[in-house]
């Protein structure tokens, strides 16, 4: 599917006023509106509940907004189709919180999938696979499976499968939230050379010293319903 | 002469064929609900083979009994006052093999008759000399056969007291019975798969949602519906034909019972024929390839209805 750029040039991601209320409750999200440009960084942050991961949703469009403009890779998402959606998801890559492990798969089969699913062949990845997997400190755990894991190699593992395809953006949710301070800023070095090989990064966090560590990131806050843009 | 097969091209097209299609590990085994939906299966294949046997096989016994019944006419010469019955049964088998179409005639002697009366009348001596009527067997040809009426008629006109019997009314009743058994099995077989395609309704609902999570990290990495089906296809097929394959060997295993208690017995195989259960006979092996043919059909069956319900149900799921 042809990807036109929009009227904003080339922005990855566009919240245009953007709310989203469940039901008849009052909304949890009002006029939100930001942008995600080629190869920046952001943190996404607010208190617990504050709606981190519902906009994290919002952009992978597995929710939809009640009002407002949403735009993804210039595609205005109002008017994607299904098939549009899965082309644009194959642009991102996306750590959770919990996981989301496929528990009775390795390690490297769950870090394959993204390959497997878009339907290559294995020789075509399998080296590819494997390097991440060493370079992320997982290298002895390939034929493991994620029940034997600690929280720690399950995030690694997690990061890795959103990692491999390259994406053209990342989100993440907490994806440090179960790491030793040691291991998370080695993630987060992951995460900036990543960056800077082109990929925009925007991780949805409560971490404050994890945002101090990436200088010149810029910092999206949650407060009260309402986002605020920073640096 | 070189060859020109591309084996490498091959090797990478059969590689392509199978990262496509080797999705089946990607739905997350549950033991206890796969278990229960094999056995589910199993049973419903048993029976659905069965019954498709027993269709093919109620229909070459009916054929059977319909040809034997067929190729054979009785004569009954009823004693009349004033005649000779003895003559009278020599003179309607003379005209008998006369007869074109006719292959051979036999005239029951009193001794014969009275022991087929025997379960009515007993075997007491003093019915010596009763006077009953007597039969003629006579065995025609089925691909030529003489017009029975006419020669019914003839025989009534020049020897009184003569009837003659095609076993038409049998016959009759035994294609009834036939056409009946074959419309009451098909209709079991369409209500078993029915049932069959509800239990993988249910199985392949409860699976989407008891990996409802895994088909959303699905969903986020790219994959789109067909691919989703795709997986829980292949899993489904995989139990149907687990399933199916049990039920078959299942039915065989009874087959082959069958056919050793035929054998065995010298009143079913007269009246069932030895060759109708023979699996080297054409009925036979009809029969064994139906059973396996119903197998493969449940797996199938199993394959479709997973990949129509994920259809159905990805939307509201996710």
């Amino acid at each position: 599917m042809q990807v036109h750029p929009n009227r904003w040039g080339g922005e990855l991601v566009r919240f245009e006023n953007v709310g989203l209320r469940y039901g008849a409750a009052p909304e949890t999200l009002t006029d939100i509106s930001f942008s995600i440009l080629p190869q920046s960084f952001q943190f996404l942050t607010g208190a617990s509940g504050s709606g981190k991961t519902t906009i994290l949703r919002l952009i992978l469009q597995s929710l939809k907004a009640t009002r407002g403009m949403i735009s993804i890779f210039g595609q205005d998402t109002a008017q994607l189709d299904k098939d549009g959606l899965t082309a644009l998801r194959r642009r991102m890559g996306i750590v959770f919180q919990d996981f989301r492990l496929l528990d009775h798969l390795t390690i490297y089969e769950n870090v394959a999938l993204p390959f497997k699913i878009r339907g290559r062949m294995e020789s075509s990845y399998r080296a590819e696979v494997i390097e991440l997997l060493k370079w992320i400190g997982l290298g002895d755990l390939i034929d493991a499976k994620p029940p034997v894991l600690s929280g720690g190699e399950k995030q690694r593992t997690s990061i890795a499968r959103a990692l491999v395809s390259q994406p053209e953006l990342l989100l993440a949710d907490e994806p440090t939230g179960n790491l030793d301070p040691v291991l998370a800023g080695r993630l987060l070095r992951l995460f900036a050379e990543l960056n800077r090989s082109g990929t925009a990064i925007l991780i949805a966090t409560h971490d404050i010293s994890l945002m101090d560590q990436i200088k010149g990131s810029r910092r999206l806050v949650l407060h009260n319903h309402h986002l605020q843009a920073e640096g | 002469m070189a060859s020109s097969f591309d084996f490498h091209n091959q090797r990478s097209r059969l590689q392509s064929f199978l990262t496509r299609f080797s999705t089946d590990s990607l739905v997350a085994p549950d033991p206890l609900t796969d278990r229960t939906l094999v056995a589910v299966i199993f049973i419903l294949t048993f029976i659905a083979a069965l019954t498709a046997g027993l269709v093919l096989f109620g229909s070459a016994a009916s054929a059977r009994w319909q040809a034997l019944l067929s190729s054979e006419v009785t004569v009954q010469i009823r004693p009349q006052p004033g005649r000779a019955i003895e003559t009278d049964l020599n003179r309607a088998a003379d005209l008998m093999k006369q007869v074109q179409g006719v292959t051979k005639v036999r005239i029951y002697s009193y001794e014969e008759t009275m022991r087929m009366l025997e379960p009515w009348l007993g075997q007491s001596t003093s019915l010596g000399g009763l006077s009953i009527p007597r039969l003629i067997a006579v065995e025609i040809d089925p691909d030529a056969p003489p017009d029975i009426p006419a020669i019914g008629r003839q025989l009534a006109r020049e020897i009184p007291g003569t009837a003659i019997d095609d076993h038409r009314t049998w016959t009759r009743r035994l294609a009834t019975l036939g056409n009946t058994l074959v419309i009451a099995s098909a209709a079991g077989l369409i209500l078993i798969m029915t049932a069959t395609a509800l239990a993988i309704v249910f199985a392949t609902r409860g699976a989407m949602v008891g990996n409802r999570e895994i088909v959303e990290v699905f969903y986020f990495m790219g994959a789109d519906d067909r691919y989703i089906a795709r997986v829980f296809q292949r899993h489904f097929f995989r139990l149907g034909l687990r399933g199916g394959i049990l039920g078959a060997c299942l039915a065989l295993a009874f087959l082959a019972l069958f056919r050793f208690v035929v054998a065995g017995s010298d009143g079913l195989r007269d009246m069932f024929g030895f060759g109708i259960i023979d699996p080297l006979s054409s009925v036979g092996l009809a029969i064994v390839i139906a059973i396996l043919a119903v197998a493969l059909f449940v797996s199938m069956l199993a394959s479709v209805v997973s990949r129509m319900t994920v259809h159905s149900t990805l939307n509201r799921l996710v």
